[in-house]
């Protein structure tokens, strides 16, 4: 018995030292089937005075990340295409609003099954490329909504939010949305509703925030 | 008493058997000899002191580079280690940094800074083994900053 031991650690260990040799191309395999647009993208004229951060806070602006310069009621065309998807982040929303981990989570499968879904083949060359950029990083908010506590939720929520009123930006919608601000976390949120529920803070601050503008 | 006796004899040797198996999975590994096209340092000018910080925190699982400690020669650590750095890749790769979307590249920059201030990252389970990797408090107040700065930049 004791000779099986004997061999078998033997066995072990030549093997293990024979699997050293060094691996050099990586795998970075998943990189390279998605789409990457040039990074300058859209957004120059978003640039605006950096402003020092100093505090060492990860507040970024959030009248500055959403939307701005880009004229909402020029690409107001009634699209009905996007409904499935604007449909989907309400509900994560509404979720978040309730202070309901899981609904936020129902709405994030549903806003992955709206983005499958969504038909690509009327899109411009252009649109296509934006589109692509922003539900690339939509769907791993989305991904992260599935999976993450409340507090995470809200966070990704917040990325979210751009990439959705990014999308109606370029797509338009035939529904009648508010782009709500919530003062502190100087970030936007997308509502059906005229009145203020604020999903960053759910029943601890509702009532917080106001109106920026209405789409339709 | 001979009998369970028996048994946990038997018992020992099919652990020992199964983690003696278990030796025999190849080790898949993170190296990269080239210094990768892609790297954060080609989107932003990365000063040396957080290019350090950075190597020392964050790129044993979010780059193409792994600085492997010795037990991972040794089964079923290597495979913890490889499904750890896999996902770290998936979510954030600072050698992959420049092929990132301008908006990509924001999300991750928010994402960075948030987990930072959180002490979520880096990993408690990680820095456990390394201790080196934990940042001091005007570490993470420098590093974060650096970050805020090329988040407002873009």
């Amino acid at each position: 018995m004791k000779n099986t031991i004997y061999v078998l650690a033997v066995i072990a260990l030549t093997f293990t030292a024979c699997k050293n040799e060094q691996k050099t191309d990586g795998h970075n395999d998943e990189s390279s089937t998605e789409i990457h647009a040039d990074s300058d993208g859209h957004n120059d004229n978003k640039k605006e005075v950096t402003h020092d951060n100093s505090d060492g806070h990860h507040d970024n602006d959030g009248n500055k990340s959403m939307g701005e310069n880009r004229n909402i009621e020029d690409s107001s065309d009634k699209n009905t295409a996007t409904t499935p998807i604007i449909d989907a982040y309400l509900q994560i929303k509404n979720g978040l609003v309730a202070d309901d981990k899981a609904a936020a989570a129902k709405g994030g499968e549903a806003l992955l099954q709206a983005f499958a879904g969504f038909d690509m083949g009327s899109l411009t060359k252009e649109q296509h490329t934006e589109y692509m950029e922003i539900i690339e990083n939509a769907k791993e908010q989305a991904e992260h909504i599935i999976k993450s506590p409340i507090d995470h939720q809200r966070e990704h929520f917040e990325s979210l939010s751009t990439d959705i009123n990014d999308m109606i930006s370029l797509l338009g919608t035939e529904k009648t949305l508010y782009v709500d601000h919530c003062p502190m976390v100087k970030a936007n949120w997308l509502s059906e509703t005229k009145e203020i529920k604020n999903p960053y803070y759910g029943s601890k601050m509702m009532k917080c925030g106001k109106i920026q503008q209405q789409i339709n | 008493m001979r009998r369970i006796k028996k048994i946990l004899k038997g018992l020992f040797f099919v652990i020992l058997f199964v983690f003696a198996g278990i030796q025999f999975i190849p080790i898949d590994y993170n190296l990269n000899e080239v210094v990768s096209e892609n790297d954060i340092s080609k989107s932003f000018d990365v000063p040396i002191d957080i290019q350090n910080l950075l190597k020392t925190s964050c790129y044993d699982c979010h780059s193409n580079n792994t600085q492997y400690p010795w037990y991972n020669k040794v089964q079923p650590v290597s495979w913890i280690m490889e499904s750890h750095i896999k996902e770290g890749k998936e979510e954030l790769n600072f050698n992959e940094f420049k092929t990132y979307s301008n908006r990509k590249k924001k999300s991750k920059l928010k994402s960075i800074i948030s987990q930072i201030d959180d002490g979520e990252m880096p990993l408690l389970s990680y820095s456990f083994f390394h201790k080196d990797s934990k940042f001091s408090k005007a570490e993470k107040i420098f590093i974060m900053e650096w970050f805020n700065k090329k988040l407002d930049s873009l």
